[in-house]
């Protein structure tokens, strides 16, 4: 009994057990209602849910890459190579593989000699936009020396990798770099662009020039690497790999040898210098002084590189032969001595006299020839160049017949030259005073115009092509500098034909007169470009000496600061009889037009007339 | 009485389906753990089947136990779990911002893990010895005064997830034990006006792990980021699963802590909708086993016994399995037998030859 009580009290034993079995049956229940709701979830998860899980579940271990186009490569008209390409280093940081960044930064910053605030700066601005498996290059282009530093400390930079893009190689130092233009990152403002149509940000795309123009044919398509990837990037095998298409190739109508030579007879001079084929508006050489070297933009460029490009005296960015806009000068005269033959005004013996001045209204013009010219007809008006046979012209013509003529021979209205930024310079006539300066137009004006100076301006490759023009028959091309475009393998190729823009009506005979006039400038012994006479070759030209200052204030060019010195120009095309090149020269404050431009163009003909040797057999050799 | 009995009729009354179930959930187990193993690079599943092994053994012990003696055994269990607790909060390896575990050579001891089948000892101890069926406000004090200490040493460390189960199963067998149904409804009352001040002591990262559960897409690559790769995990399993060691969540270790709290997660993804019901229907074998054992014992004791160890399996499964879903934030409280982890698995199955040794004695407790 004892014990029977005993274990009651231990572990008590209750009729109510069935009440417990009641409560465990609920218990059940709720338990059944709670995996349901359980298996309902799964459901909605699993089931109808599945795609967009799915997706994401993909979007986590897929990781798409560009895989960068090697760029095409740039030809002189020979298939010389004028812009190859080669491998860049870039020093890219993988965020996700940082273990510290600011133990890396510490490390790498000296490794560089970074600016450390500017390198975290542009870190900050890439981790906005960019996700975190991406590398963000912080170094363009490294140089060899810092490569090997780097590389070799590469163990203890975690997170950071050298990233080999292709990039431009200039086989030969620094030829054209304003025609053939430089590449840079590509700006936000750049994205979608025409010539953007391919590119994504952190793109090497062309900024000026060739490189711009044809950016789309020459960057080629990017490929694509496809790969599966683990959570902390680590790639685990590469699931599809589109190669990426070459850019193509481009094949420019310059002459590299031409080209060369141009540059270095503009070399320590500002200035400017286009040749052209006449009969079809080829450009044989373009080309532009200070220049700068296209290479230093592949980096990033320090504030002192920066502003010596952005130099305000002497511009190395400034394409001059498109983008300068000048006084012409004296070469101004071909136009007036076009329009008034073409006018019926004057002809092969009107005549004027000259006494070194022209008095005018209350003003008095000169003639650079304080002595005068004496009774000047056509052809000295043009040998001599004698100014008081043009004031009288320029009066006879009046301001706006002489605008017609000159637009009428392409001037003050772009060529079309497929290039940004082109200067259509100006041709002033009555109309566009009022428009310009709400003013009415002087005679005195038309004096100053007649000569070349005054409101009238004109780019270097607008006065190759008017003189080209002049030598040709009458005939205005656009200017042309590629020769074709053809992909990697040569399988696709696009010639460009030249483009004639207008036949000038014109009495071959009138022509005749001016052409032979402008032949004496160099071959008549009086004439004003006498002294730049090639053996062998008759040259046809035109000087130009146009002000800068009044000419009350001018003193003797030599003893004025440069930049108040004369703009010196030169005009001429050769053979005379059948002419094969024209060319244009503007050395800025050059002073006189016959000894410092003229000189730098003969220097281009008489090369030019090298070249017409025959060629040697150059193997066309592409180099990457 | 003799504390342990061998008697061959035990092993005649065994409850079969309840044993088929568990074998099955220890298959399940094995394998995920398996694929996480691959996945991980560590032999998770090897160092689980150890202990899987250690379990049984120890259910078996148990099944051949008489647990009425567990009455005198109260006082040396609640000692033992307060000390282990005690230690914890001494000399206890801090992870996440807690400390959990007391390093055992190769092994980490939880002492929380263990406490749950202890809270479950104490209370059906608690309630056998009373005579009623419904219960005042003192049924409800008594009962958490005698767990007040290693609750309150659990919620110091801090264990939000593993205090908040605890209070989960204590109710679970207060209610199991009767509420009067005045008391219930002013619990109800009370403890909806309570929460606030609960969040008002909650440590940062506990708040966080709310407010992330109630928005995942507030933090992707922090706390975030375990939900938002689950579902993802979870989702893309579609019906029949990506296959054995073929998802590439857990296998290319997007999804954290595939071997632990998300291995459910594992199992969904490359089993699929299939395998998550035959996982969760084995569970409700075991669970309808547990309760049947609670229903037919003639024993009070070993009735709250059998449903107190129940719910503790319940419990845990259905906070993971929720919080693997995205249905409830994310706490540290194991899948049972799912999840990689010693001292879990090891108060599962101990649990289970408590369930065991109830329904050996089921006849041979004497009215």
């Amino acid at each position: 009994m004892a014990k029977k009580l005993n274990f009651k009290l231990r572990s008590g034993i209750h009729d109510d057990i069935p009440l417990y079995k009641k409560r465990a049956d609920i218990a059940g229940l709720l338990m059944l209602l709670a995996i349901a709701i359980l298996f309902s979830r799964l459901y909605f998860l699993q089931v109808i849910s599945h795609e967009k899980y799915k997706a994401k579940a993909e979007n986590n271990r897929i990781r798409s890459f560009r895989v960068q186009a090697a760029r095409g490569n740039i030809y002189d008209r020979f298939g010389r190579i004028m812009a190859g390409t080669k491998p860049y280093y870039n020093v890219c940081i993988l965020r996700q593989e940082v273990q510290n960044m600011e133990t890396l930064l510490a490390r790498l910053v000296p490794l560089l000699g970074q600016d450390e605030i500017e390198l975290r700066l542009r870190l900050q601005e890439a981790s906005r936009n960019q996700p975190l498996y991406e590398p963000i290059v912080i170094e363009r282009a490294i140089e060899w020396e810092k490569l090997c530093v780097i590389e070799a400390q590469l163990h203890n930079l975690p997170g950071v990798v050298i990233d080999v893009v292709p990039g431009r190689a200039y086989p030969d130092e620094n030829i054209a770099p304003h025609l053939l233009g430089y590449l840079g990152e590509i700006t936000d403002s750049q994205l979608g662009l025409p010539n953007y149509t391919k590119a994504v940000k952190g793109d090497m795309v062309g900024q000026s020039g060739v490189e711009a123009v044809l950016n789309d044919s020459l960057s080629g398509e990017a490929g694509k690497k496809v790969v599966e990837v683990n959570v902390v990037g680590g790639m685990e095998r590469v699931m599809e790999y589109v190669p990426p298409k070459p850019g193509n190739d481009v094949y420019l109508t310059i002459d590299m040898e031409l080209q060369k030579a141009a540059e270095d007879a503009l070399m320590d001079k500002v200035g400017a210098v286009v040749a052209i084929e006449p009969d079809t508006g080829r450009i044989l050489a373009m080309a532009s002084s200070p220049k700068f070297e296209p290479e230093v933009f592949a980096k990033r460029i320090s504030p002192e590189e920066w502003k010596k490009l952005n130099d305000p005296v002497y511009k190395p960015l400034f394409n001059r032969p498109l983008q300068g806009a000048y006084p012409p000068g004296s070469t101004f005269k071909t136009v007036l001595a076009l329009a008034a033959l073409q006018e019926g005004i004057s002809d092969a013996n009107t005549s004027y006299f000259c006494n070194g001045s022209f008095p005018f209204g209350s003003r008095v013009f000169r003639c650079w020839n304080e002595r005068g010219h004496g009774q000047t007809s056509l052809y000295r008006s043009l040998v001599e160049s004698c100014d008081v046979y043009y004031y009288h012209t320029g009066l006879r013509l009046g301001i706006d017949r002489i605008s017609k003529y000159g637009r009428l021979w392409g001037l003050g209205e772009k060529t079309g030259i497929d290039l940004p930024n082109e200067n259509p310079g100006i041709i002033p006539s009555k109309e566009w005073k009022k428009a310009r300066f709400k003013d009415k137009w002087h005679e005195g004006e038309t004096v100053s115009v007649s000569i070349g100076q005054g409101y009238v301006t004109m780019t270097p490759l607008q006065m190759a092509f008017f003189y080209a023009a002049v030598a040709n028959g009458g005939r205005l091309f656009k200017p042309n500098f590629v020769e074709k475009v053809a992909s990697a393998d040569r399988l696709w190729e696009k010639s460009f034909k030249p483009e004639l823009l207008r036949t000038i009506d014109i009495a071959p005979a009138k022509l005749e007169l001016v052409k032979n006039a402008l032949t004496g400038v160099v071959q008549d012994p009086r004439g004003t470009a006498h002294k730049i006479r090639i053996e062998g070759i008759n040259m046809a030209g035109k000087t130009g000496t146009a002000q800068v200052v009044k000419q009350a204030v001018r003193k003797q060019d030599e003893k004025m600061a440069w930049k108040y010195r004369d703009h010196a120009w030169f005009v001429c095309y050769a053979p005379a009889e059948n002419p094969q090149i024209s060319v244009s020269v503007l050395i800025e404050h050059g002073g006189h037009g016959g000894s410092a431009a003229a000189p730098v163009a003969k220097k281009v003909v008489e090369k030019w007339q090298e070249l017409q040797t025959p060629l040697p057999n150059i193997k066309y050799e592409r180099l990457t | 009485m003799a504390m342990f009995n061998f008697d061959r009729k035990i092993l005649l009354h065994m409850d079969w389906w309840l044993v088929f179930s568990l074998l099955m959930i220890m298959g399940i187990g094995t394998t995920n753990l398996y694929s996480a193993s691959i996945a991980s690079g560590q032999s998770f599943y090897l160092k689980q089947l150890l202990w899987y092994l250690v379990g049984l053994a120890a259910a078996g012990a148990l099944m051949f136990f008489d647990y009425r003696n567990l009455a005198s055994l109260r006082f040396l269990i609640l000692g033992a779990i307060i000390i282990a607790l005690g230690l914890v909060l001494v000399i206890g390896k801090t992870a996440g911002g807690a400390q959990r575990w007391i390093p055992l050579g190769p092994f980490h001891f939880q002492p929380s893990e263990f406490a749950k089948l202890t809270f479950v000892v104490l209370l059906a101890q608690h309630f056998a010895k009373k005579e009623e069926t419904a219960f005042g406000y003192k049924g409800i004090l008594q009962p958490l005064f005698l767990v007040s200490v290693p609750f309150l040493l659990i919620f110091k460390q801090p264990d939000l997830g593993t205090s908040g189960l605890l209070l989960i199963i204590v109710g679970s067998i207060i209610l199991f034990a009767g509420l009067k149904w005045s008391v219930v409804a002013t619990l109800a009352v009370g403890g909806l006006s309570l929460m606030p001040v609960l969040w008002k002591y909650m440590k940062p990262y506990q708040k966080k792990r709310i407010e992330i559960f109630l928005n995942p897409e507030l933090d992707l690559k922090g706390a975030g980021y375990h939900v938002t790769q689950s579902k993802i995990a979870v989702g893309s399993g579609h019906i029949w699963g990506n296959g054995f060691m073929q998802g590439t969540q857990g296998q290319l270790s997007f999804l954290p802590e595939s071997h632990t709290d998300f291995a459910f997660s594992l199992w969904s993804e490359e089993w699929g909708l299939a395998g998550c019901i035959v996982l969760l229907c084995l569970y409700l074998v075991l669970f309808s086993r547990g309760l049947a054992i609670a229903s037919r014992t003639k024993d009070r004791l070993g009735a709250f016994l059998a449903f107190g160890v129940t719910a503790m399996i319940f419990w845990q499964v259905m906070i993971n399995a929720s919080m693997v879903l995205g249905i409830f934030p994310v706490v540290g409280i194991p899948f049972p037998l799912i999840s990689y982890g010693g001292s879990s698995v090891v108060t599962t199955l101990l649990g289970i030859g408590l369930l065991l040794s109830v329904d050996a004695r089921r006849s041979i407790v004497k009215r």
